[in-house]
């Protein structure tokens, strides 16, 4: 992909905010964005706007909280990917020379979900007893059985998280005490082996990019360090023998390897070269297998990289820098957003105490339920 | 010696059968391609291959048994059920049928009686009471030994 890059990025903290409206929430990150990236609303030529939660027309709705300026507003989306999947479209239609600047918003409130759910639906889904943990609990137990990894190593991804995520001021989770392996070990059960504190909380949020041509970018901020978005693909699931059509919440480990290699490929870059990477770790189990199918370690190799702490910041390579869906939170459709955000900071080396030094190529992942995979290669200069 | 079976009826019709006689297990109901020997579960029309794609395909029945390939424990009721027996949470795991899918289901049974490879067998289990009538979900148990 080339010549385009991220102009500005913004964000409305995740949390439980059941007196705040997406509509706030939105028009704050997404006013946060354009004064990071020096613009006004004005200047702004599409919008992409991705929600999971929200009615029908949410977005389009939202998008009026800038301004009536007659933009094309289309909305994406892609389960927990949405985020990630309306960045794609507008960083596209800049690399195809459709517009110069786009403005891509996400935003959701899981707290009307909540308050929806206890009004009592009727499950009369085959597929509802299969709850994201569940699924991912079933991945952790293959894997135990098959690599010997232990639940010891799940509680040490996580506690790496939530001192990630203590260190920035936009995540969720903020934790005053240092997190240890023995506190993730005694939060409560979700599904054998995955705990509380190894899963993603609930919560509300948006987050903002305005993407745009490079040159723009050098001009808006001639002082700061380029971030060029130099890679973006998008897979759904391949079929081969052994395929779960049934309740799986995200298809299979192939489907990661295939969309990592495009993005590699496309980028001219390896798995070596990423400095800084950001996952879809709803549950630290998806992070662990993440590091492999990436190619950030050989497979197999995951645990004995946990044990050494190579993914921890300062590590070999950062991965969940500002805490990941763990800490930082996935409220739905600002989370691959949120990731850009923490991404464009760090190669700016504007990330404050989680800064990892000289930052050049960061990697964004996120999973999709249905499913599907998108990866991001973002870059310094 | 007879028992009064209250009638059985599936949370969603099209997805496993409910045998007349109680001591049966039940079936699943999938698909086969005549043109690629692929099974699915749960039924589709178009075989998923993307070397194939075939509108030739057929209604079969698959199971009741396979191999457990990974299991889990839930520490949630199970959604929309009123059965006692899942107040403190269900098992579920990823069944391996011997025609070829797997199939990701509840499982009967606690923690500890799950072992990666073992056999289990289909049954039906009842989720809630519906005026005479008991609404059914299938899972599968582990086998002894």
């Amino acid at each position: 992909m080339k010549d385009v890059a991220v102009l500005g990025v913004g964000m409305y903290r995740f949390g439980m905010y059941y007196d705040i409206s997406n509509a706030e929430m939105a028009r704050q990150a997404g006013m946060a964005a354009l004064r990071d990236a020096g613009l006004s609303f004005r200047d702004v030529q599409a919008a992409y706007v991705g929600h999971i939660f929200a009615p029908v027309m949410a977005g389009v709705r939202v998008m009026k909280e800038f301004g009536l300026t007659g933009i094309p507003v289309q909305h994406v989306e892609n389960a927990s990917a949405t985020g990630s999947a309306a960045f794609r479209e507008a960083c596209l239609q800049v690399a195809n020379g459709t517009y110069d600047i786009v403005m891509v918003l996400g935003f959701d409130k899981m707290t009307t979900m909540i308050q929806q759910s206890t009004q009592g639906t009727s499950p009369e889904n085959m597929e509802d007893a299969i709850l994201p943990a569940a699924f991912f609990a079933l991945w952790a137990t293959r894997r135990m059985h098959e690599r010997g990894m232990k639940v010891e190593h799940l509680a040490k991804i996580s506690a790496k998280n939530w001192n990630n995520g203590a260190l920035n001021p936009m995540s969720q989770r903020q934790s005053a005490e240092p997190t240890s392996v023995e506190r993730v070990l005694k939060s409560r059960p979700v599904a054998w082996p995955l705990t509380t504190m190894m899963s993603c909380p609930m919560g509300d949020g948006a987050a903002c990019a305005i993407v745009g041509r490079a040159d723009l970018a050098k001009k808006l901020h001639p002082e700061r360090p380029l971030v060029r978005v130099t890679a973006s693909d998008l897979q759904s699931e391949k079929y081969s023998r052994g395929h779960l059509f049934m309740g799986p919440v995200v298809g299979p480990a192939q489907m990661t390897i295939d969309t990592s290699a495009n993005v590699y490929n496309e980028a001219g870059v390896g798995p070596e070269d990423l400095d800084l990477v950001q996952v879809h770790d709803a549950f630290a189990i998806e992070e662990l297998e993440y590091y492999e199918l990436l190619g950030l370690c050989k497979r197999g190799e995951g645990e004995a990289c946990v044990e050494r702490g190579d993914f921890e910041l300062g590590g070999r390579v950062a991965v969940s820098t500002d805490g990941g869906l763990i800490a930082r939170g996935h409220p739905g459709g600002p989370t691959g957003l949120a990731q850009i955000w923490e991404t464009t900071l760090q190669l700016r080396g504007e990330a404050g105490k989680r800064q990892v030094k000289d930052a050049r190529i960061g990697l964004c992942h996120m999973m999709g339920g249905g499913s599907v995979c998108v990866i991001h290669i973002l870059q310094k200069g | 010696m007879t028992t009064t079976q209250r009638p059985r009826v599936p949370i969603k019709p099209g997805y496993f059968t409910i045998p007349d006689d109680p001591q049966q297990p039940p079936k699943l109901l999938g698909t086969k391609c005549n043109d690629f020997s692929e099974h699915y579960f749960p039924r589709r029309a178009i075989c998923a291959r993307p070397e194939c794609l075939s509108e030739n395909t057929a209604d079969v029945e698959l199971g009741p048994r396979g191999t457990l390939y990974s299991y889990t424990f839930v520490h949630l009721p199970l959604f929309g059920s009123s059965n006692m027996e899942h107040a403190e949470g269900y098992g579920v795991g990823q069944v391996d049928l011997p025609e070829g899918p797997r199939v990701q289901l509840p499982l009967a049974g606690k923690q500890g009686e799950f072992k990666i490879g073992q056999t289990l067998e289909a049954e039906l289990n009842t989720l809630r009471e519906d005026g005479a009538s008991d609404i059914v979900i299938v899972r599968f148990r582990p086998l002894e030994g």
